[in-house]
């Protein structure tokens, strides 16, 4: 309980931070994410309904700080950012028994992949909303960008959330030494 | 699946739902809830970003003044050490009064504010400013610089609003252009790859031939925005199927934002 309650507030705090992190210019400005690798670490390592719960937390944060209401039409509806999590780290909780086998790179690469699921879906739903859809290298760089920066960082951001799961000796951890 | 999962399952529906059902109004008191409620992680945040930089920028002049003056003395590089302290506060102050100017000639009810964060997300530009309902801003209130149009306010908080940025797709502009009787509708890009976005000027005649370095100000169609505000300078002009389009470089050098002015009324 209390490592559930350590990646809530890490969910919390990476949320803010990402407010700080500017995009990057030499990747057609696109945009680090952190969150959704902590949501993905915690849909392999907590039990279904804690997971469920992480990526209800995740998802509310998402929309409430990101979600636009111009006059009175909102872009995309509070609850979507909850459901593409649940639905994504549904997909990695699935995978869990290869993370205990200690298959880390499957998981890393699957990271990627979803934090970009993230980006894809939101953009199809603006354009959805706005009209003409397009992918131009822009749009295929701020899609893929911040999924391929995922993957680079998932091996640290996985190492150290289990390590903190270690010293609190949480259980549903994978065996120390089977990574060892 | 066990039982608790399915308990937890269709709790989580449950929420789900009750959460998609908002319309506008109850998203937006939500979403100022949560921007209240983080707004002193934001301005923490905001002022430790704003010491890093500080820190960078003076590291960087002191490698500089390694490369360029390996000769001078350590007693000279701390002189020039503490100048260049001097020159941030200087550069701080002019800042400051320039705002102040600008507050005082403008015929505009102006309130300032200090942005504390940008936009996280991919999609959509907007900041944070720390300013609210406290201090009399509304929803659709226009937000300047002495430089031009910013935004306009979407959500507002207590001492906390978001500013959707005239960057944004969402946000249209009635625009006119001098020297002209052309006017049209300025809104942002879905995607900007560079740093500057680029504004699109549209609904323009086909004869409008605008000239690259003409001035588009907001015309004051749809009450928002009061007319006037410079928004542009026209870099290129093209011919579509049925209308005019220009291409604007902002009036505001939207990325380097830091202090703004969210108009109230009149004066």
């Amino acid at each position: 309980m209390i490592f559930f309650l350590i990646l809530l507030a890490l969910v919390f705090i990476a949320q803010i931070a990402e407010f700080f992190i500017p995009a990057l210019p030499w990747l057609y400005n696109a945009h680090i994410y952190i969150v959704p690798l902590i949501v993905f670490y915690g849909a392999m390592a907590l039990p279904f309904p804690l997971m469920l719960a992480l990526a209800l937390y995740a998802g509310i944060l998402l929309d409430a700080l990101t979600v636009q209401v111009v006059g009175a039409r909102v872009e995309i509806s509070l609850g979507w950012s909850i459901l593409l999590y649940a639905v994504l780290a549904g997909i990695m909780h699935g995978l869990r028994p290869l993370f205990i086998r200690g298959r880390w790179e499957v998981h890393c690469v699957l990271s990627g992949i979803c934090t970009s699921a993230i980006i894809l879906a939101q953009y199809l739903m603006i354009t959805f909303r706005r009209g003409s859809l397009f992918f131009s290298r822009e749009v295929w760089w701020q899609i893929g960008g911040p999924g391929l920066i995922a993957m680079l960082m998932a091996p640290i951001i996985f190492w150290l959330l289990q390590w903190m799961g270690r010293i609190t000796a949480y259980p549903y951890l994978p065996e120390g030494n089977r990574f060892e | 699946m066990s039982r608790t999962s399915i308990i937890a399952l269709l709790i989580f529906g449950a929420i789900l739902g009750y959460f998609l059902s908002f319309g506008a109004d109850s998203t937006r008191k939500f979403q100022a809830g949560v921007y209240q409620l983080i707004a002193p992680f934001l301005s923490s945040g905001s002022g430790l970003q704003k010491q890093i930089t500080s820190v960078r920028s003076g590291l960087k002049s002191l490698e500089d003044l390694e490369r360029e003056n390996t000769a001078l003395r350590v007693e000279n590089r701390e002189l020039r050490a503490t100048n260049q302290g001097l020159r941030d506060v200087e550069h701080e102050v002019n800042r400051l009064r320039h705002a102040l100017n600008y507050r005082e000639r403008s015929v505009f009810k102006l309130v300032p504010a200090v942005i504390v964060a940008r936009d996280s997300s991919t999609w959509w530009h907007t900041v944070t400013i720390n300013r609210g309902k406290e201090d009399g801003i509304e929803s659709d209130m226009a937000v300047v610089t002495d430089e031009g149009l910013v935004g306009k306010t979407t959500t507002v908080g207590t001492n906390i609003s978001l500013v959707l940025l005239v960057s944004d797709e969402n946000c249209k502009v009635a625009a006119s252009v001098e020297g002209t009787r052309e006017q049209g509708i300025v809104s942002g890009e879905r995607v900007t790859s560079g740093l500057t976005p680029f504004l699109n000027l549209k609904f323009l005649s086909k004869q409008a031939d605008l000239k690259p370095g003409q001035k588009a100000y907001t015309s004051g169609v749809g009450g928002v925005f009061p007319s006037g505000l410079p928004i542009g300078v026209v870099k290129s002009f093209r011919v579509r199927e049925l209308d005019g389009q220009a291409q604007l470089t902002p009036a505001v050098e939207l990325s380097h934002l830091e202090d703004v002015f969210v108009v109230t009324g009149r004066k």
